[in-house]
């Protein structure tokens, strides 16, 4: 058993020439395969999967940018739409509210009309009435008075000045009216 | 610091054998084994030597052959093993000296650390159950590369060798005659002090963790098996909890020092570079 009091110690610090040897041989092949083949292999696989990763961000980024265009375009052609929709249906209001007003207009030419065709026939009626009438107040007049009054009456300038003057008087009733 | 923790646990390990306990203490032997392969030559092999070739072997084909299978879509492995290799990239080499002059130093810093830390781990591998770094000739070799990488890029950057030790021994700024004790300590520096600092942080760890771990381990032996006492019982079991805290710690230091070695090999190669780059 040795120890550190052994006075040997110093043994562990003084390299045996076998072991520089050997180290050495161990130094040299790992940093040869070190140096020459593993880091170069992974240093190309990292590249690789950068170059894949660059790829495809690239084409994503275009995939964006497409898939902004496209929206850019289904929104230009919704307002568009929108706009025409809109206009169509301004010119439909606009198109009703003028057959409205078309309509009213000859509804309202048509019911003048109306009104006054039937003012026309009613005064002409009235009109027909009032000679119909005249006539047949002055016969029943003239009777009535011929009754009354007896035979006084035959004569006759004497009947139609009567008849003239009960008309007179009608006519000037009616006009009171 | 490291390594007078190593020292006190060296000597308390001595300390033990001395009394009348459990025979298999481990002592400094440990780190000096007879040779066991083509003895008496200059490629004679001992046990530690034998496991830094076997755990060469497993480096190579275990690194090489997911190398070759390296996929662009990693599995797990492959994405630890990855990580491993950014991390040195940018956490060791990049972060010390910067992408543009760090890159061509990303392979050194990247064999040193999975070597370092490989070779480290074999100190809990049932087993090795010693570093493969626990003799000096390992990390003095990764010192020496060290050394010489850093002394070429520092003539390479700096126009000559010349020019380089003037801009270590005769840093501007200082009045002249301070330089008669600067500049032989800085040559001492750049050309003793930081290798050796490197090879003996290494080292030391090493031989304190193999001397902690393979003391608490042979201690649970001795009051669990060989002592065939009921009251001795506990102490065991403390002792083996103990080794299961310091083989967990062994593995966190396995890491640490493979990344110090490695962090330090680019600060030191940094530090080479002119100033005013």
């Amino acid at each position: 058993m040795t120890t550190l009091a052994d006075g040997n110690g110093i043994d562990l610090f003084i390299p045996k020439t076998y072991d520089i040897f050997w180290s050495f041989i161990i130094l040299v092949i790992l940093a040869v395969f070190f140096y020459k083949f593993f880091l170069p292999r992974f240093q190309k696989i990292f590249d690789e999967r950068a170059e894949k990763i660059q790829g495809g961000m690239d084409k994503a980024a275009a995939a964006e940018k497409e898939a902004e265009e496209a929206k850019k375009k289904y929104e230009d052609q919704l307002t568009q739409a929108r706009v025409q929709a809109s206009k169509i249906r301004d010119d439909a209001r606009a198109e009703a509210s003028h057959i409205i007003a078309d309509a009213r207009s000859r509804a309202e030419s048509e019911a003048a009309q109306i009104s006054a065709n039937a003012q026309r026939s009613i005064e002409s009626e009235q009109q027909q009435a009032l000679v119909s009438l005249k006539g047949q107040v002055g016969t029943i007049s003239v009777a009535l008075a011929g009754k009354i009054l007896g035979k006084e009456l035959k004569s006759d300038a004497v009947q139609s000045d009567m008849i003239d003057s009960v008309l007179g008087d009608l006519e000037d009733e009616s006009k009171e009216d | 610091m490291t390594g007078s923790v190593g020292l006190s646990v060296l000597t308390a390990a001595g300390g033990l054998t001395l009394a009348d306990g459990p025979s298999e203490l481990p002592s400094i032997d440990d780190f000096l084994p007879p040779e066991i392969l083509f003895q008496g030559t200059p490629f004679a092999m001992n046990r530690i030597i034998l496991i830094r070739a076997i755990m060469t072997v497993v480096l190579l084909l275990v690194f090489g052959i997911t190398a070759k299978r390296a996929k662009l879509i990693p599995g797990r492995w492959q994405g630890f093993v990855e990580w491993m290799i950014e991390f040195v990239e940018y956490n060791v080499v990049y972060s010390t000296m910067g992408e543009l002059r760090g890159k061509r130093y990303v392979p050194m810093c990247c064999t040193i650390f999975f070597t370092a830390l490989c070779f480290n781990l074999c100190g809990v591998i049932p087993g090795f159950n010693i570093a493969a770094t626990a003799t000096i000739a390992m990390p003095l070799m990764f010192a020496l590369w060290t050394l010489v990488q850093y002394w070429r890029s520092g003539i390479r950057s700096n126009g000559g060798l010349g020019k380089y030790l003037k801009k270590e021994l005769f840093p501007a700024g200082v009045p002249w005659p301070v330089y008669i004790l600067l500049s032989p300590i800085k040559f001492l520096e750049i050309a003793v002090i930081q290798p050796g600092a490197l090879t003996l942080r290494l080292f030391a760890n090493m031989v304190s963790g193999h001397l902690t771990l393979a003391t608490a381990l042979v201690m649970t032996d001795w009051y669990i098996i060989q002592v065939h006492n009921a009251a001795m019982m506990p102490v065991g079991i403390l002792w083996f909890l103990f080794g299961f805290l310091m083989t967990a710690f062994e593995i966190f230091i396995a890491a640490l020092q493979a990344f110090i070695f490695s962090v330090l090999t680019a600060v030191y190669i940094n530090s080479s570079y002119p100033e005013d780059e």
